[in-house]
């Protein structure tokens, strides 16, 4: 038995390592010899997937994860893509994950009231409340509206950590879905973003007066908002020009220029706007990467959009456009440099793998530091997930191919099997 | 497919998880474009933020002009864009030519002499709306001239010519009365009689919570023998003899669906090249057939589930193209002729091309206010009513 184990621990020890030697070789050849001696050794010890327990129908999660420094948990919302949403809380403290109840049930929705899944990130108030948006997910969310399976609309909510308590904070438009919130620190306030009409609403929980500041997209909603230290509010027009909700004047400003973008960007990935972010709260600067694969620097002001720093490409080592990377997800390391992964959706910069990326935004040299075979690792979302140890935290997914021999039980996206996690990440620490 | 469609199609396929089963196929006929009208924060001709609701649009010539509509104290403007250059040509604030007001909704009338008329609404009840002129001099440059104001007190809700196109009638609001205008005397005659009843609209404000916007006609026409019709409340047909001076309320009632009937309201009216009368209920979006001769109504149905019918305009090919639906869901452009019936096109989406986004940009119509065919008949336009509108125009085949 003993010689049985030892075995296997020799053939993982070999796969662990072939990997290292492939990463190394990446990276030398994106960094070269001088670069690489001098970065810290990332290795799969540097990284750990967690399983969502007791909701074995669930196939997948957006970018609905967040981290509450109150309480030290993150927060997660994991759908069937249906007609369920597994509320989750991972304490960090006892490294548990916890399924908290199903947000319909939570929530006391009635059937008319469906929710295919929660796309907002997860963010909290300045007490430690949870603050969510829900989402019809699905086709029939734009075409069927007042039919009897239509979706009536995504609402705003909010959980209470001590109390285990969901509060439904109501519909903030008939028909729409909720894509994005975030959360004005000082005041409370609740920013969202609407689907398909792009809407921005700001919502006061306090008082209950919601102000709809009009649409501000075209055929596609940016899936993104965020927001700066003052809560100012930001997000992009259909020209992926900043637009930013100034709270002292309450208006929107709109920036004069466009983002950067690559020569040849289409007009359908400059539509689509931001993908995911990461802040320095410390230099007030906000990390961003577009649907157009740009790493962008937004150095924030009170008022006014700010200086803007193009970091150049997410990726440059693909025989592709360098517009093309799929990147929806951002965090920045207690060492002050960004991770992401790529890939997602079909579109991955090598075949049926995602690579793990980091970048330095002050000397702008960045590397593969893993990579995972997509039956692994095939999407990550989450935004500025960071808890105060420094780990970072990501929502993932993996998909397999069904066979013949796979069990129904199994979930499933389309015809293959799609399994969600959440990835716990620390460029600096083992916490395997 | 173009580029920029196909690269759009993969955004939406990418942008939202397990959409492969959408209906997202868009109407998007080849020749179609959209003109970026709205734009904040710019040198570029363009409507500010919240003042560029397109309530009124017409075209002379290869130019589509514009009436806006703001938010609550903030004045509109008159606009005009190429058609063959499919761009803005040119912006004109209302204030300054006529002040306090707030929306150009009545729709253009056009003139013997092809200037353009609308009314407007004004920004408080403290003051009256104004009839305006909108023409181009030799150069395509806007001429906006103030023509007064008809009713002292009240704004312009509705307005349309009659088949001399030398005098125009109107309908006021909030008091619903009824007026005539005769362009080159620029004397108006008011006409109260059939202007809805303190008791009629507490009946419906109090026991319907609706509104004098949700029950004054949103717009009148006139036949080829000159009569005026517009709707009363509960949707009541009437209209205007010009000839005996007198308002007329007719047995007729717009086509109802059971218990909805104080929603009656005309929402809009086209007249064909043929001289038929088309309208539409905008209780429920049904749109009927008005036979001039004998005063009655044929209910054509309603070509999609949702109410409201914003617009109608007639394409060189003979049909009937329109807006119906609205919020809080979205808009769906149509098409209808005695051959095919109801043709639901669903969302328009159009490219836009513009200095800045040269590869192209999708834009997709929800909020769609008006719609007006080119003189030819050839383009039909479509105005949009957001907070940043834009207009969409496809070519009629």
């Amino acid at each position: 038995m003993y010689k049985i184990i030892e075995k296997q621990m020799l053939k993982f020890k070999r796969i662990v390592r072939a990997r290292y030697v492939l990463v190394l070789a990446l990276s030398l050849s994106l960094c070269g010899w001088s670069v690489v001696f001098g970065q810290p050794k990332i290795t799969e010890k540097n990284i750990d997937f967690v399983m969502y327990p007791d909701f074995a129908e669930a196939n997948s999660t957006w970018g609905d994860i967040g981290y509450n420094p109150v309480n030290n948990a993150v927060y997660i919302g994991v759908t069937n893509h249906k007609n369920k949403i597994g509320f989750y809380e991972y304490s960090v403290a006892n490294d548990d994950m916890q399924l908290k109840g199903f947000v319909n049930e939570m929530a006391h929705l009635r059937d008319y009231q469906w929710q295919g899944k929660i796309h907002t990130k997860i963010v909290f108030d300045a007490g430690g409340k949870v603050i969510f948006g829900t989402d019809g997910g699905e086709s029939r969310e734009e075409y069927l509206m007042n039919h009897p399976q239509g979706y009536a609309g995504g609402f705003l909510m909010s959980y209470d950590p001590r109390t285990e308590k969901i509060t439904n904070l109501g519909v903030p438009m008939q028909y729409e879905s909720i894509k994005d919130v975030d959360v004005d620190p000082e005041t409370g306030k609740i920013y969202a973003i609407s689907y398909p009409q792009v809407h921005f609403i700001v919502y006061d929980p306090k008082t209950n007066v919601q102000k709809d500041y009009g649409r501000l997209g075209s055929a596609h909603v940016p899936r993104v908002i965020f927001t700066d230290k003052w809560g100012n509010c930001y997000y992009v027009d259909w020209r992926q020009r900043l637009v930013k909700y100034e709270k002292s004047q309450d208006k929107l400003v709109f920036a004069k220029e466009s983002l950067p973008a690559f020569e040849g960007t289409p007009g359908g990935f400059i539509i689509t706007g931001i993908t995911a972010y990461a802040k320095d709260m410390g230099s007030n600067k906000i990390y961003f990467v577009t649907y157009g694969a740009k790493m962008v620097e937004l150095e924030t002001q009170e008022n006014g959009i700010g200086q803007i720093r193009d970091l150049g490409a997410a990726y440059d080592l693909a025989d592709q456009p360098l517009w093309k990377p799929y990147i929806p997800n951002l965090n920045l390391g207690d060492n002050g440099k960004l991770y992401y992964f790529i890939g997602g959706h079909g579109n991955y910069v090598k075949n049926n793998t995602s690579v793990l990326m980091e970048l330095d935004p002050a000397t702008l040299k960045k590397r593969v530091v893993l990579e995972f075979p997509t039956t692994e690792v095939s999407e990550v979302t989450g935004s500025d997930i960071k808890d105060k140890s420094g780990n970072l935290y990501f929502a993932g997914r993996k998909i397999q191919p069904k066979s013949k021999d796979t069990p129904e039980s199994l979930p499933s996206i389309d015809d293959k099997v799609s399994i969600p996690f959440m990835i716990k990440f620390n460029p600096e620490k083992n916490i395997k | 497919m173009q580029t920029s469609i196909k690269n759009t199609l993969l955004v939406w396929l990418l942008g939202a998880q397990l959409t492969s089963y959408a209906q997202y196929t868009f109407f998007t006929p080849e020749g179609s474009f959209a003109i970026e009208a709205s734009l904040e924060n710019t040198d570029m001709v363009r409507l500010p933020i919240y003042r560029n609701e397109i309530t009124s649009l017409s075209v002379i010539g290869d130019y589509i002009v514009g009436g806006t509509s703001a938010i609550e104290g903030k004045s509109p403007f008159v606009f005009t864009a190429s058609l063959e250059s499919r761009k803005m040509t040119e912006i004109k604030d209302l204030e300054g030519i006529v002040e306090g007001q707030q929306r150009i909704r009545s729709g253009f009338v056009k003139s013997d002499k092809g200037q353009l008329f609308a009314g407007t609404m004004p920004q408080s009840s403290s003051t009256s709306g104004h009839l305006i002129s909108v023409s181009l001099d030799k150069k395509k440059n806007l001429v906006v001239k103030d023509f007064g104001t008809p009713v002292i007190g009240e704004g312009i809700y509705a307005l349309t010519s009659d088949p001399t196109n030398r005098v125009l009638y109107g309908l006021t609001y909030p008091s619903g009365y009824f007026f005539s205008f005769d362009i080159s005397t620029k004397k108006s005659e008011v006409y109260k009689d059939l202007a809805p009843s303190g008791k009629v609209r507490f009946s419906l404000e109090d026991h319907f919570s609706v509104t004098a916007e949700d029950y004054l006609s949103r717009a009148l026409i006139a036949d080829d023998n000159g009569l005026v019709y517009g709707s009363l409340p509960y949707g009541v047909l009437f209209y205007f003899d010009p000839k005996t001076k007198s308002l007329v309320k007719t047995e007729e009632e717009l086509p109802e669906v059971w218990g909805r009937r104080s929603l009656g309201q005309i929402h809009c009216w086209v007249k064909t090249s043929k001289g038929e009368i088309y309208g539409a209920n905008r209780a429920d979006g049904q749109l009927f057939k008005l036979n001039a001769a004998t005063q009655k109504i044929k209910n054509l149905g309603k070509p999609i589930m949702m109410t409201g019918l914003a617009g109608l305009a007639e394409g060189g090919d003979g049909k009937i193209y329109g807006i119906a639906g609205g919020y809080p869901g979205y808009g769906h452009l149509f098409s209808y002729d005695d051959e095919d019936g109801f043709v639901d096109y669903g969302n328009p989406q159009f490219d836009m091309v513009e200095p800045g986004i040269e590869q192209g940009i999708a834009w997709r119509g929800y909020q769609m206010e008006t719609i007006a065919a080119s003189e030819d008949g050839k383009y039909i336009i479509i105005g949009e009513a957001e907070a940043l509108s834009q207009l969409m125009v496809f070519p009629v085949k």
